[in-house]
C-alpha cells in the first residue's frame, strides 16, 4: 500500500495565496498609500494636468536651455496623425483602436543580423533618458516637449548595420483595423506605410531620438506609441510615429511627403526661418499656449550640434 | 421676424468661436482655429449665397440674398483681420511680401477685394448701377474654393465631400443658367 505522507515542511494547498493576488500586492501597497496622499497637492497637480503616473525609469534633463514645457494635455491633444485623422484635435479620441501589446520591430537591410525584435526586449537594453526639445511643425505652431527615450545611435551600434549602408529607412506600421485612413484605399489622406529616413550621420547624432514616452510616462497613442523618431532640429513629420520596421539601406529613402508633394517637401526638412514653404511663411511660429508668435531659430536653435552636417549644401535646394 | 432670425442664426458661428476661445479657453492654436472656423463659415455663407436661388422653390429667401453676401463678407473679413492682426502681429510689410509671394495668400486678397467691392455697391442706388459685376461672386467662389484647398497639406475624406457638395452646386447652378436661357 502507498500511502502518501505530506513532508512537516508542505502547507495545505488552500493556505496557498493565489498568483494574482500575489502580483496585485504591490497595487495593492500603492492604494494604501495613494489614500494617505489623496487631498494632497501632488494628486491635485497631477489630476489637474492629467499627467498619468510616471512608470519609466530615465536620467533626467538638465534643461539648459531654460525651454518652458508645455503641458500634457496640450502635447497629447494636438497631434497630427493622417492615420486617424487630420484634424489635430481629432487624432486623440481615435487613437484608441491603435494596440500595441507584443509590437514588433523588424530591422532589416544592410545589417550584420537582420531580426524581428520585441519591442518590450529592445527597450530594456537601453538606458532611457529625458530629454527637453523643441518641436516644429511645417505647419507653423511648435511646442516644447519632455521625451524619454534612447538615442538612435545606441538602437544602430547594437544592430551594427555594414558600411555599405548609407541611410536609415523607416515605416509605420500598416494595420487597416488600427489605423481607420488605411482602410480608405484611393479615398485616404495619404499614401501608406508612412516612410521617413535619415542619413546616417543624422542618424547617428546625438540629438536624434528614439523616444518611448512623454512626462515620464509611456508614449500615448495618438503620439506615436510605443516607439516613435524625434529629430528636433527638423520640421515634425520627419519625427515618424509607430515604428514597425528599420531598414538600412544605401540609397535615400523617398519619405511620405515628398513622395505626396515633391515641389514642397523634401528629404532633409531641416527648420529653417529663411527658407518659405511654397505657401507660408516659415520666419516665424505659434507657440501653442502662448499669445503672441516667436521668431523660429535656425534648425530649430540646434545650429551647434548639427548645422557643420550640411556644410556646403544649398539649403534653399535641399529643402 | 423671418430677417431676426436669419440674423441670429448667420451669427451663431461667430458665437460658437468666442464661446471657445474665451469660455471654454480649450483652443490649442488659437489662431489656426480662427482661420478654420471664419474661412469655412465665409464659404459656406457664399455658397449658400448663390444657392438661393436654386432652392426658392422650396423656401424662398431670394429677399435675403443681400444679407447673406455682407454676412459672406463679414466673415472673410475677420478671416483677413486673423491675418493682419494676430498672425502677422500688424507688421505691413510682411502682409504686403506675402500677399504678393504666395499664390495661397493673394488668391484669398482677391477674393476679399471682389467682395469688399461688391459689398460697397450692394446698396439699393449702387447696386442698380452696379449689378452686372456681381456676377463675380463665382470668380470669387472658385477663388475660395483653390484658396481652401491650398490651406490643407492633404485632402482628407470629409474635405474631399465638401469639394463634391461644391461641384454639385457648380453643376445646378450651370443647369439653372442653361433653361433660363432656353426660356427667354
Amino acid at each position: 500500500m502507498n500511502i502518501i505522507k505530506k513532508p512537516s515542511w508542505q502547507i495545505d494547498d488552500s493556505e496557498i495565496t493565489s498568483k494574482e493576488l500575489f502580483d496585485k500586492r504591490r497595487t495593492f501597497l500603492k492604494l494604501g498609500a495613494a489614500s494617505l496622499i489623496a487631498g494632497s497637492s501632488i494628486v491635485e497637480a497631477l489630476a489637474k494636468d492629467q499627467i498619468p503616473v510616471a512608470n519609466l525609469q530615465y536620467i533626467k534633463d538638465k534643461n539648459t536651455n531654460d525651454l518652458k514645457l508645455n503641458t500634457y494635455d496640450e502635447i497629447t491633444s494636438y497631434n497630427n496623425f493622417y492615420e486617424f485623422s487630420t484634424s489635430k484635435e481629432g487624432v486623440k479620441p481615435l487613437a484608441h483602436t491603435l494596440k500595441t501589446e507584443n509590437w514588433k520591430i523588424e530591422i532589416d537591410g544592410l545589417v550584420e543580423k537582420p531580426m524581428t525584435v520585441d519591442f518590450d526586449d529592445l527597450m530594456k537594453k537601453f538606458t532611457l533618458e529625458e530629454r527637453i526639445y523643441r518641436f516644429r511643425c511645417v505647419e507653423g505652431w511648435s511646442m516644447v516637449v519632455p521625451w524619454i527615450g534612447f538615442t538612435l545611435a545606441d538602437l544602430i551600434k547594437y544592430v551594427k548595420p555594414l558600411s555599405s549602408a548609407k541611410y536609415v529607412r523607416f515605416e509605420t506600421l500598416e494595420d487597416p483595423k488600427m489605423f481607420p485612413d488605411q482602410s480608405r484605399g484611393v479615398f485616404s489622406t495619404i499614401s501608406y506605410p508612412y516612410v521617413e529616413g535619415l542619413r546616417m550621420d543624422e542618424a547617428m547624432n546625438n540629438l536624434t531620438l528614439m523616444a518611448v514616452g512623454v512626462y515620464g510616462s509611456s508614449m500615448p497613442k495618438q503620439n506615436g506609441a510605443p516607439i516613435r523618431l524625434v529629430v528636433p532640429w527638423k520640421y515634425g513629420f520627419k519625427s515618424i510615429k509607430s515604428i514597425s520596421k528599420i531598414s538600412f539601406v544605401d540609397k535615400e529613402p523617398l519619405n511620405s511627403w515628398q513622395k505626396e508633394n515633391p515641389k514642397e517637401y523634401g528629404f532633409y526638412a531641416n527648420v529653417n526661418p529663411e527658407v518659405d514653404h511654397p505657401r507660408w511663411s516659415q520666419a516665424r511660429e505659434r507657440v501653442l499656449g502662448k499669445f503672441f508668435k516667436q521668431k523660429t531659430l535656425m534648425f530649430n536653435g540646434y545650429a551647434k550640434e548639427v548645422a557643420h552636417m550640411y556644410k556646403g549644401m544649398d539649403l534653399t535646394k535641399f529643402i | 421676424m423671418k430677417r431676426v432670425l436669419l440674423f441670429i442664426i448667420l451669427l451663431i458661428p461667430l458665437g460658437y468661436l468666442s464661446f471657445e476661445l474665451f469660455i471654454i479657453e480649450d483652443v490649442k492654436d488659437p489662431i489656426k482655429y480662427i482661420y478654420t472656423v471664419t474661412g469655412a463659415t465665409a464659404a459656406v455663407i457664399l455658397f449658400a449665397t448663390i444657392s438661393l436661388s436654386l432652392i426658392r422653390k422650396w423656401i424662398n429667401l431670394i429677399k435675403y440674398r443681400r444679407m447673406f453676401g455682407l454676412f459672406g463678407f463679414f466673415y472673410a473679413f475677420l478671416h483677413f483681420l486673423n491675418f493682419f492682426v494676430l498672425d502677422a502681429e500688424l507688421d505691413f510689410s510682411f502682409v504686403i511680401k506675402e500677399t504678393l509671394d504666395k499664390p495661397f495668400i493673394y488668391l484669398g486678397m482677391i477674393s476679399l477685394f471682389i467682395l469688399a467691392l461688391m459689398s460697397i455697391t450692394s446698396t439699393k442706388k449702387l447696386f442698380r448701377k452696379y449689378n452686372k459685376y456681381h456676377k463675380f461672386i463665382y470668380l470669387v467662389l472658385v477663388l475660395v474654393t483653390i484658396h481652401f484647398i491650398m490651406a490643407q497639406k492633404s485632402l482628407s475624406i470629409i474635405q474631399l465631400g465638401y469639394v463634391v457638395m461644391i461641384l454639385i452646386i457648380a453643376y445646378c447652378k450651370l443647369l439653372q443658367q442653361i433653361i433660363n436661357k432656353n426660356n427667354s
